[in-house]
């Protein structure tokens, strides 16, 4: 049985055994089939519902006359996020928000929880950050191809067609590796972070390292706003027209 | 007289290694040359992490000092340098952790 967290430990409790039927009736044996719910998985399901209960509490609360505090903070994000993307994909920008908003939110509470005592950060195992990077890939992947048609097939292609089949290698190669460095540059972060925290913790037990969480809580914000800007430039140039 | 002297000092810190000529030629245990490597592998990349971001840092602060009202665009333009930089130092870091036992 491995170390669970108390949520993790609630969940298993609830839903082990259904959860581990319906992996073996997909022939897939979990690790511990008393506890096939792993932390990093119980921490995800938290985050999400945590965020659709305040998304849920948003939108019940929406006003054009009096806007609460909560409505203010949602404005600002989606503001903020929209200026961004409007500065790096130009035109038309508004049909993208709701997914990068999306995302970051979702990276943002991931990382963040990981602070409270009891719970831990999803993003630490390397498995989310793949999600979350595969989710962005499929989604600009698409974006091109609603937007060109298939057309979008010609930016891999390069600039001349003589330089064809060097460039397609190269430009699958090279998307490929976005997939690897938007997660890797995600979980090395959340990752690194924890190994520092636990060092100085093993230190200096006592003040010192609050100063470590405030770099935890820094780098968090710091790479949430890299994957998004990251993912908002690919969408630039799989959508992207030069006038 | 003085160069003589620094030589002299020189020979005599080259003589703290003799020690290690007392192990002889039984190899106890293995070394293990993967953490050694990962060692210098780490340093390597981030110092030169560091120069580059040290760089990158230069000619944002210059070019804001030049043109303040291009604040937004440089800002972009240095967060995103500086992250992309930090994640190549990363990348070491996670080889290290997948190899080193």
């Amino acid at each position: 049985m491995p170390e669970q967290l108390w949520f993790t430990e609630i969940l298993n409790r609830l839903f082990g055994g259904a959860v581990t039927a319906l992996l073996r009736s997909l022939s897939i044996e979990p690790k511990h089939p008393g506890a096939p719910i792993t932390n990093a998985f119980a921490m995800e399901l938290l985050v999400f519902s945590l965020l659709l209960i305040l998304f849920l509490l948003v939108r019940s609360r929406l006003s054009v006359e009096s806007p609460g505090g909560l409505q203010h903070l949602f404005e600002g994000v989606e503001g903020f996020i929209q200026s961004q993307s409007n500065e790096v994909i130009g035109h038309h920008s508004e049909a993208y928000t709701p997914f990068l908003a999306a995302l970051g939110l979702f990276i943002l509470s991931s990382n963040l929880i990981g602070l409270i005592p009891g719970f831990e950060s999803p993003t630490a195992v390397p498995v989310v950050p793949l999600g979350c990077a595969l989710c962005a890939f499929v989604y600009y992947q698409t974006q091109g191809f609603k937007h060109a048609g298939i057309g979008y097939l010609k930016h891999f292609a390069g600039p001349m067609p003589a330089l064809a089949p060097l460039m397609i290698l190269i430009e699958l190669i090279s998307h490929l590796a976005r997939v690897l460095s938007l997660t890797i540059r995600l979980y090395a972060n959340m990752f690194a972070g924890d190994m520092v925290t636990l060092v100085v913790f093993s230190l200096l037990p006592l003040i010192f390292p609050v100063a470590f969480l405030g770099l935890h809580i820094f780098v968090s914000l710091l790479q949430t706003y890299i994957f998004v800007l990251l993912t908002t430039v690919y969408l630039q140039g799989a959508v992207g027209e030069e006038h | 007289m003085r160069k003589l002297s620094k030589l002299f000092m020189l020979l005599s810190a080259l003589s703290f290694a003799i020690p290690a000529l007392a192990q002889g030629t039984a190899a106890s245990a293995p070394v293990n040359w993967v953490a050694i490597a990962a060692g210098f592998s780490m340093a390597f990349a981030s110092g030169i992490c560091a120069l580059a971001q040290g760089k990158a840092t230069a000619a944002a602060a210059e070019g804001l000092a030049r043109n303040p009202a291009a604040r937004p665009g440089i800002q972009l333009a240095l967060i995103l340098g500086l992250a992309l930089i930090e994640s190549l130092a990363l990348y070491t870091l996670v080889i290290i952790f997948a190899k080193v036992k």
